[in-house]
């Protein structure tokens, strides 16, 4: 099709006003209509980025603040699950020792009174003495104001601090290291003989001449070396030998009882005073000298 | 005819021009479309993710709410009263309800104005672009930064509903003075739920967001009024309210909520507090983590001390001839209040007003505490010298051989001295060459352990001059400090946590309040006594004039030129500590030139802190220790005196401490004609 221009205002006219030009005319002012009528623009534009929203960056003020929530949230998250590890492991401590062993130098841990006094009274009582005496702990709990015990470790120490419902401070106890270690020692059942304890092997007594020994003491060494006497009273098995150490650990010498129950051969490990002790074997090897390691097992000697 | 022809030709090629620029115009915006399409952000599902960071919330010791950092307090819009919904729509973007994001009419007469219009700017955004430009976009002004918000809001139109977009904007609107979301804005500004605004309370409110500062209606309220009435025009304009409640709602008087003043008096304290949560956790966790702090901070002593300091220094503008209006050179003031069987901190001001200067002087100033540092002097003498109160000295000249450096020669404060007299009376009557002869016999490291027992951690120089506080301290130091002697020598380091615990409750951490022994508690009650003594007959008997009647000691502190003036005390109960001085190294004189000391600058503000917070309490005394004696002696001799003996003196002594006159110092020290023989057989 050639194109011209016109000639004249009548064929500008008819040019103009042509059906092609009216309904192209017409079709522009419809969608332009539309447009600000219904926006279908903005919807088309709309529904696409809607559907591309998840491929794009998770970029801005409010993601960057999401962020920061989400990284809070999960430092406080290992904040908490490191301290309630801990504490569960404290709570369902059957021993000191455990509960010593859960510590960690960031945090504490907490359990009630009762459940201290429980652990407490698990110690040998040489232990138990040197960590709080009986009385002392008998005086705070009779206050009525002793709630709960805070565990901290400090270097290579312990710290225990009964508190009140405030958590003041009523008593601040500390269990040095070398009194962590006889915690940590103790091992006051274990099946097996005293040979197969090395530091043990090397004294071993009839328990009849251990007892008749220990008997003849002052009352201040007995106590010394045998705090609790009931205790091993309560297990209502025969004593069959005894075992003493050669090593003293800051003033204390393990002792092994052992014994037999139900057809088992057990022994019992306790910690005695070392001038104790050392008075006890002066009157012992005077009397005899330890059974070698062959000698048989007399079980004449009972408790 | 050939000029209609020209006039054609030209409309027609008007007309390809612009049909050739709109198809360019529509091409770049295609073309630009794509570019920025990977770089718009990802949009939230849900919208209400945006106000769903927890806040910190700290606590005060009584369990009331006294700060709130990050988060948002969101309503559904069912909670918003319907006057701030339409004050908003009416004021913000009256066709919200019929656009799909973009305003287009208001858009072309927006560009046309900027463009053919110079130097007028007008905005077009609709509530969406605000909400998008909020969420996701700075505050930085160009083009594409418009063209990118402009998709975004046509993505939120078509992924929301209007109600949930109309929520989300309304729920993060600044407005100013710290209020985020109309909830906050509500009770912050009215006192009352969002749910609960007036038609003429919603229109202020809904004028704020254009430019909170500027109409901020604590300080402009006449500006905020006025833009409150261009809102209320607007809502009636739209046919949101008759024009006649709209011009009723104009002429209601509008009672402000007083800014929450707990929070703002307790601001120093609560820098502090935030300061160890992030040195503890990081900024990241305290601001986005949810925290619940609970502080030990008393809000009524809070609020009692920071109205007794900034009255007090008011009465010192006065009488240092200091206008208001000349802030930076009027005095700044400083007080710590620490209970002494915990050391928890419980109320502290850190200067004179917390919008003028956020610096806490209570905790980060160290300034020199003069006479104020004699009870570690005392203290470290009766401790290793076996001296007493009852020990003769003689207030005389003294020259004291320093190495390598000119020999010391203190000074006392009135410039006179006095001859012998008793431990006790040098100590209450703040005699320095006392001091300075005591600090010569015990030596400095002496008072230094003495100070750091009692929980001074600032250093201090090992000179003589310690034992005039030559070494810079801060009142919590100080207050707490003089906690030690308060319980008889059992130190408590100070804290301001108890407890933090997060968003769901489990404790992150808690604090055992632990004593240490750490002073001689017969020494200490010695020192107390003698503290008490400045209480009632010695530099701090300004206490007593001021009408403070329970059982206290304390001590005053004035430096060189009355750069400083302190008052420390305690009761059995709260120890306080309160500084008054210049930040740059200006002393306080007054009008007549004279000097402001401690007992005159800090001490009444202390009694008037102390009366406020005994009010009706009980007077508890000191517990005395069971070895303590108490005996009257002549405070000039040292002897014992009879109970009726006019001037005699009440000591305190342990057990194998006797009256008998012993003088402090060798004899060569002695002046002239005072035989020691004679004097002290």
């Amino acid at each position: 099709m050639n194109w011209s221009e016109p000639q004249d205002f009548r064929e500008w006219l008819s040019r103009l006003f042509s059906l092609r030009v009216i309904l192209l005319a017409i079709a522009v002012y419809s969608l332009a209509l539309a447009e600000l009528r219904f926006d279908w623009v903005e919807q088309m534009l709309g529904a696409y980025l809607a559907r591309t929203n998840s491929h794009r960056p998770q970029s801005g003020a409010i993601w960057e603040k999401g962020k920061d929530t989400l990284t809070a949230r999960k430092t406080l998250e290992q904040i908490v699950t490191d301290r309630e590890s801990t504490q569960r492991l404290a709570r369902g401590a059957e021993t000191l020792s455990e509960i010593a062993e859960a510590l960690v130098p960031s945090h504490g841990v907490m359990v009630s009174a009762a459940h201290f006094r429980d652990l407490y009274l698990e110690l040998p009582a040489a232990v138990a003495g040197d960590i709080a005496s009986p009385f002392e702990l008998l005086r705070i709990q009779s206050s009525g104001r002793w709630e709960r015990t805070y565990f901290r470790k400090f270097g290579r120490s312990i710290k225990i601090f009964l508190l009140d419902m405030e958590n003041r401070v009523l008593r601040e106890l500390t269990v040095p290291p070398d009194l962590l270690g006889r915690l940590q020692q103790r091992q006051d059942f274990s099946q097996g003989v005293l040979e197969d304890f090395p530091h043990l092997k090397n004294r071993i007594y009839r328990a009849g001449r251990f007892f008749e020994a220990l008997a003849d003491q002052p009352e201040e060494i007995r106590r010394s070396i045998l705090p609790a006497p009931e205790r091993i009273l309560a297990l209502s098995r025969p004593i069959t030998r005894v075992g003493v150490s050669d090593e003293a650990l800051t003033g204390f010498v393990d002792i092994g009882l052992e014994f037999e129950s139900e057809g088992k051969t057990m022994v019992m490990v306790l910690q005695a005073r070392d001038w104790a002790v050392w008075r006890l074997r002066l009157d012992l090897e005077a009397a005899a000298p330890p059974l070698p390691e062959e000698t048989e097992i007399d079980t004449g000697g009972t408790l | 005819m050939s000029f209609a022809f020209g006039l054609l030709r030209k409309l027609r090629l008007l007309f390809y021009l612009s049909v050739l620029f709109a198809g360019i115009a529509a091409a770049a915006a295609v073309g630009l479309f794509f570019v920025v399409l990977e770089e718009l952000p990802k949009i939230p599902h849900p919208l209400s993710r945006i106000i769903e960071t927890p806040p910190t919330e700290i606590f005060a010791a009584d369990g009331q709410r006294v700060m709130v950092l990050g988060g948002r307090e969101a309503v559904p819009l069912s909670r918003v009263s319907h006057h701030f919904i339409n004050a908003v729509i009416a004021t913000e973007d009256h066709r919200f309800w019929d656009h799909h994001g973009i305003d287009k009419l208001r858009t072309l007469k927006a560009l046309y104005v900027t463009f053919f219009e110079p130097g007028k700017i007008q905005g077009a955004s609709t509530i969406t672009q605000q909400l998008a430009k909020n969420l996701f976009f700075s505050f930085e002004r160009s083009w594409l930064r418009k063209f990118k918000e402009m998709l975004v809001a046509v993505q939120i139109e078509s992924s929301y509903s209007k109600e949930e977009i109309l929520e989300a904007y309304v729920n993060q609107i600044a407005f100013g003075v710290g209020a985020y979301g109309i909830e906050q804005a509500a009770h912050i500004f009215f006192g009352v739920p969002a749910a609960d605004l007036t038609l003429s309370e919603a229109a202020l409110l809904a004028g704020l967001p254009k430019s909170p500062t500027r109409y901020n209606p604590y300080r402009h309220f006449e500006r905020a009024r006025q833009r409150q009435r261009i809102v209320l025009i607007r809502m009636a304009d739209v046919g949101y309210v008759p024009p006649e409640d709209a011009r009723t709602a104009a002429q209601q008087e509008l009672v402000l909520e007083p800014l929450r003043s707990s929070a703002r008096s307790g601001s120093y304290f609560l820098d502090l507090v935030i300061d160890s949560l992030e040195t503890q956790y990081g900024a990241q966790v305290v601001y986005h983590g949810g925290l619940k702090v609970f502080t030990t901070l008393d809000p009524q002593l809070q609020a009692w001390a920071v109205a007794s300091v900034q009255d007090g220094l008011a009465t010192l503008d006065g009488e240092l001839g200091v206008l208001k209006a000349e802030a930076d050179r009027r005095p700044q003031g400083a007080l710590a209040a620490v209970e002494t069987r915990s050391g928890a901190v419980k109320a502290m001001v850190g200067g004179r007003d917390y919008a003028e200067t956020e610096y806490n002087r209570a905790v980060y100033s160290q300034r020199l505490p003069g006479s104020g540092f004699k009870p570690f002097v005392y203290y470290a003498a009766f401790e290793t010298e076996n001296l007493h109160p009852a020990t003769v000295a003689v207030d005389r000249p003294v020259r004291i051989p320093v190495v390598g450096a000119r020999d010391w020669e203190p000074q006392n404060f009135s410039r006179r001295y006095r001859g012998p007299m008793i431990l006790k009376r040098a100590f209450t009557q703040s005699v320095n060459t006392i001091a300075a002869q005591i600090v010569e016999q015990a030596g400095p490291d002496a008072v230094i352990q003495a100070a750091q027992k009692c929980g001074i951690q600032s250093p201090l120089s090992p000179v003589y001059s310690v034992a005039l506080g030559t070494s810079g301290v801060s009142p919590l130091e100080m207050a707490s400090a003089f906690a030690t002697f308060a319980t008889g020598g059992i130190r408590h380091d100070p804290f301001w946590i108890q407890r933090v615990e997060d968003a769901y409750g489990h404790v992150l951490e808690e604090r055992i309040v632990s004593g240490r022994k750490s002073l001689n508690p017969e020494i200490t009650y010695q020192v107390v006594d003698m503290m008490q003594a400045v209480i009632e007959n010695g530099t701090g008997e300004v206490i007593r004039r001021l009408g403070f009647r329970l059982p206290a000691a304390g001590k005053t502190g004035t430096t060189n030129d009355f750069r400083d003036a302190w008052f420390t005390g305690f009761t059995p109960t709260l120890s306080c500590s309160v500084w008054v001085g210049f930040d740059r190294e200006d002393g306080l004189r007054d009008r007549n030139g004279r000097g402001v000391t401690g007992g005159r600058g800090a001490a009444p503000i202390w009694a008037d802190f102390m009366k406020r917070a005994f009010e009706g309490e009980p007077a508890r005394e000191f517990p005395v220790p069971d070895n303590i004696r108490f005996t009257a002696v002549d405070p000039r001799t040292g002897k014992p005196a009879g109970p009726s003996d006019p001037g005699a003196v009440q000591v305190a002594l342990r057990p194998g401490q006797t009256p008998d006159g012993r003088i402090l110092g060798s004899p060569a020290l002695l002046p002239p004609g005072f035989d020691r023989r004679q004097e002290a057989p």
